[in-house]
C-alpha cells in the first residue's frame, strides 16, 4: 500500500512531449512505487493554473518550434508561481526548450527572438550566432556523456538543439562534458543546476538512463513533503537504472 | 515536343534500356539525371500526355500509391507509377520519360500516380501541373533528419503553390490538412463509424503531436480518435471543427492482425492486412479512384484481386513457430503495432529489437512516447528484447512493467531467441537496421530464402 503521495505537475505535457520527455515520469514513477510512494500526475497545460504550494514535482519538457512560441506566451502567465515554487527550493526538470523558457530568452532558427521568463539568468541564441567559434550553423546532435562536478557521478544522453544555451548569475552546470557538446559546444558546461532545478539538453531522457539523478530529485522531492523519513536511505536500497 | 526533349527522352530511355537490360539493374534515377541534364524542361514538354496524382506523406505512401494504381486501372485508366523508393525528383523524371505510354482503355488521358518524398513535392511541381495532391498523415518522424511536422508541411504547400488548379485530397482526420494559405479546391476524406451517441469527448492522451487549433492555437478536443493525432476534432473555443468529409470509412466491423473488415461510404471491404493505418490506405485508394468517377465495386474489385499488395506483413515459420515480424520506427507507428497486437486472440510472445544507426534514427527516446505499458492488455506470454540498443529497450520494458525479460544482446542468437518463447505466436518488432540482421540470421539458418 502506498503510504505517501507526491504530486507531479507536468508542464504543457501535451505540446511539450517531443523525444520522450514523458520518460522522465516514468522513472520517478517507477522508483517511487518500489519505496511505496504514489505518484499523482497532473496536467498543466493553457490556461491552467500552476498552484506552486501543491507541487511537489515539476516537468518542463520541449517542444516543436510552433508549441514552443505558444508555451512561451502562456508561460509568462505563470512566471510568479514559477518563481516562488523555485525560490522555495522545488524540484523541476525542464530540458530542451524547457529549460531555454525559463531563461530570459531563445533564439529560434529562423531568428525569431521568444521571450522566456526569467526566472533563471540564462540566455539562449541560435546556431548562427555571430560569436560562435564551434560548430556555427549545425545542430548539436549525438551522444553527449558528463560529469556532475558535485557528486561526481556520470551522466549519459542524447542531445539534439540548434540553440545555443550561456549560464548566468546563481546558476552552475548539471554537468563537465566529457564527450559531445553540451550548452553550446564552448564552454563544456551541460544543463544547469539552481537550488532544486534541473535543466539539461539529454534527451534519453535523463532520468531514464541515469537513475541515480532521478533518484536524487525523487528524495529531494519527498523530503520538502514528509521531512521525518530519511528518503535518501529508503532509495539507496533500490537498483539503479544506468546505461 | 522539342528537339532537345526528344534527344533527352531518347537518351534517358537508352540508359534505362542498358541499365535494366544489359545491366539488370532497376535503377532510374540515372536516366532521369542525364534527361534532366541535357533538357532542364523534359517534364514540362511531356506532360500533356498523362494526368499526374502526386502521393505526399509520412505514412503509407508506398502502398497507398500501389493501391491507387491497381483501383484506377480497375477503371480502365493506363497508369504510369513509380518504383517504391524512387520518389525523389530524379527516379521520378526517370520513370517518367522512359515509361511508354499507351492509351487508356476507358478512351480517357493516361494518368501518372507518383509517390514524392515531401521536400521533393516542389521540385516536380515546378515543372509539371499535377491534377491532384494526395496527403496521407504527417507524424514526427526522426526529426534530427527531417524537422518538425509543421515545417515539412510548409514543404508540401510550396509544391502545391504551383498548382492552384489542382485538387487536394487530403486525410480530414489530421488536423494540419486544415492549415495552409492556399486557394486549390479541397476534398477530405478521414472515419465517420461511431454513431454520436457514443462520442466521449476529450482531449488527446498528452503524448500526442499536432494538437493545436489553427485558429487560435488553443488545444483540439476530439469525439474520437483513430491513431496517432487522427480523429473527429473540434475546439472549445469556437467553431473550428474536422471539415465535412467527402468519402468516409462508415463502419469498422472486424480487426485482427491478419485481416480488417470494414465499409466505405456503405460499400462492404475486408482488405488482408492488419492495422487500422491500413484501412486508411485503404480508404485513400479508394477516394482518389472516385474522384476518378470509377465505381465502388471495381474499387473492391481492385482490393480483392490484388491481395498480395497488402501483404507486406510477413509470417515466417521457425520449426513450428508462427513469427511475424513488423517494423518500428516511432511512437505513431509502434503504437499503431501494438493496437494491431491488442486484437490478436492467440496467446503470443514478443521479441523487440532495437538498432540505432544512421537509418534507424540516432536517437533511440522515441521508445519513451510510444505507449508498451499497453501491451499489458494483450494475450502477451513472454517477451525478450535485443538489438544493438538492447539497454534501452530492456529499461523502457522494465518500467513499464515487464521485469521478467529475455536478454539477446547478440542478434546471432536469435533463432534460439524464438525457439525458446513458449507460445507457438511470435512477433518480432524491430527497427530497420535489426530488422536486416535479423533476416540475415533467419536467411542463413535457412528460414527465409535470400535473405532479404
Ligand atoms: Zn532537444
Amino acid at each position: 500500500m502506498a503510504d505517501y503521495n507526491i504530486s507531479v505537475a507536468h508542464l504543457y505535457g501535451d505540446l511539450m512531449n517531443t523525444y520522450g520527455d514523458y520518460g522522465n515520469i516514468i522513472a520517478l514513477t517507477y522508483y517511487a512505487k518500489q519505496i511505496d510512494v504514489n505518484v499523482n500526475y497532473h496536467l498543466v497545460s493553457l490556461g491552467d493554473t500552476f498552484v506552486d504550494d501543491t507541487v511537489d514535482f515539476a516537468l518542463l519538457g520541449g517542444g516543436q518550434d510552433y508549441e514552443e512560441t505558444i508555451v512561451a506566451q502562456d508561460l509568462v502567465t505563470k512566471t510568479e508561481q514559477l518563481r516562488r515554487y523555485i525560490e522555495n527550493g522545488g524540484p523541476l526538470l525542464a530540458i530542451c526548450g524547457g529549460f531555454q523558457l525559463l531563461g530570459h530568452y531563445m533564439i529560434m532558427a529562423d531568428g525569431t527572438k521568444v521571450n522566456g521568463i526569467g526566472v533563471m539568468d540564462h540566455y539562449t541564441t541560435n546556431m548562427y550566432q555571430d560569436d560562435l567559434t564551434v560548430l556555427k550553423g549545425k545542430r548539436l546532435t549525438g551522444n553527449i556523456v558528463i560529469k556532475n562536478n558535485d557528486t561526481g557521478e556520470t551522466y549519459h544522453g542524447f542531445e539534439n538543439h540548434q540553440g545555443r544555451t550561456f549560464l548566468g548569475q546563481g546558476e552552475r552546470a548539471l554537468g563537465t562534458v566529457i564527450s559531445g557538446n553540451g550548452n553550446n559546444g564552448m564552454d563544456n558546461t551541460e544543463g544547469v543546476i539552481y537550488r532544486n532545478v534541473y535543466g539539461s539538453y539529454f534527451h534519453g531522457p535523463i532520468f531514464t538512463r541515469n537513475g541515480n539523478l532521478a533518484k536524487r530529485v525523487l528524495a529531494t522531492a519527498l523530503s520538502r513533503k514528509y521531512p521525518d523519513v530519511d528518503w535518501h536511505e529508503k532509495l539507496t536500497h533500490i537498483e539503479t537504472e544506468t546505461f | 515536343m522539342t528537339l532537345k526533349s526528344t534527344f533527352a527522352r531518347i537518351t534517358a530511355k537508352s540508359t534505362y534500356w542498358f541499365l535494366h537490360d544489359v545491366l539488370h539493374r532497376g535503377g532510374t534515377s540515372l536516366p532521369g539525371k542525364i534527361a534532366v541534364a541535357i533538357d532542364p524542361n523534359i517534364l514540362q514538354s511531356i506532360q500533356k500526355n498523362f494526368d499526374l496524382v502526386i502521393v505526399t506523406g509520412t505514412n503509407g505512401k508506398t502502398l497507398t500509391t500501389a493501391l491507387i494504381t491497381r483501383v484506377l486501372e480497375a477503371g480502365g485508366y493506363t497508369v504510369i507509377t513509380n518504383p517504391s523508393g524512387s520518389n525523389m525528383i530524379q527516379g521520378i523524371t526517370g520513370t517518367l520519360v522512359t515509361t511508354k505510354i499507351k492509351p487508356s482503355p476507358n478512351g480517357k488521358k493516361p494518368i501518372a500516380v507518383l509517390e514524392v518524398d515531401e521536400a521533393n513535392v516542389e521540385k516536380i511541381t515546378a515543372s509539371i501541373a499535377p491534377k491532384m495532391f494526395v496527403l496521407t498523415n504527417i507524424f514526427r518522424d526522426q526529426l534530427d533528419r527531417y524537422g518538425e511536422i509543421y515545417t515539412t508541411y510548409e514543404k508540401i504547400i510550396a509544391g502545391i503553390k504551383h498548382a492552384p488548379q489542382a485538387t487536394v485530397l487530403a486525410n480530414g482526420d489530421s488536423p494540419i490538412f486544415t492549415r495552409g494559405d492556399f486557394s486549390n479546391e479541397r476534398q477530405f476524406f478521414g472515419f465517420n463509424h461511431i454513431s454520436p451517441e457514443d462520442y466521449s469527448p476529450s482531449a488527446a492522451p498528452i503524448n500526442t503531436d499536432g494538437i493545436l487549433s489553427p485558429t487560435d492555437h488553443s488545444v483540439l478536443n476530439y469525439d474520437f480518435m483513430t491513431y496517432g493525432n487522427l480523429g473527429k476534432y473540434f475546439s472549445t473555443t469556437d467553431s473550428f471543427a474536422r471539415p465535412a468529409l467527402r468519402y468516409q470509412v462508415t463502419s469498422v466491423d472486424e480487426l485482427t492482425p491478419k485481416y480488417s473488415v470494414f465499409s466505405i461510404d456503405n460499400t462492404p471491404f475486408r482488405i488482408e492486412i492488419g492495422g487500422l493505418y491500413n484501412i486508411y490506405n485503404a480508404l485513400t485508394a479508394f477516394a482518389v479512384g472516385r474522384e476518378f468517377n470509377v465505381a465502388p465495386e471495381q474499387i473492391k474489385k481492385a482490393f480483392e484481386s490484388n491481395a498480395q499488395i497488402f501483404g507486406r506483413q510477413e509470417t515466417i515459420n521457425v520449426d513450428g513457430k508462427d513469427v511475424t515480424i513488423v517494423l518500428i520506427k516511432n511512437p505513431v507507428g509502434t503504437n499503431s503495432v501494438i493496437d494491431m497486437m491488442l486484437t490478436e486472440k492467440k496467446d503470443f510472445s514478443l521479441l523487440t529489437l532495437l538498432n540505432a544507426n544512421y537509418a534507424d534514427g540516432i536517437d533511440t527516446s522515441w521508445i519513451w512516447d510510444a505507449e508498451f505499458e499497453k501491451l499489458h492488455d494483450t494475450n502477451i506470454k513472454a517477451i525478450a528484447t535485443g538489438g544493438e540498443r538492447y539497454q534501452d529497450l530492456r529499461v523502457r520494458l522494465k518500467m513499464a512493467g515487464f521485469s521478467d525479460q529475455a536478454i539477446y544482446e547478440d542478434l546471432t542468437q536469435v533463432i534460439k531467441a524464438i525457439k525458446s518463447f513458449p507460445t507457438d505466436k511470435v512477433y518480432i518488432a524491430a527497427t530497420y537496421t535489426a530488422m536486416l540482421q535479423l533476416r540475415e540470421q533467419l536467411g542463413s539458418a535457412g528460414y527465409i530464402k535470400g535473405g532479404f
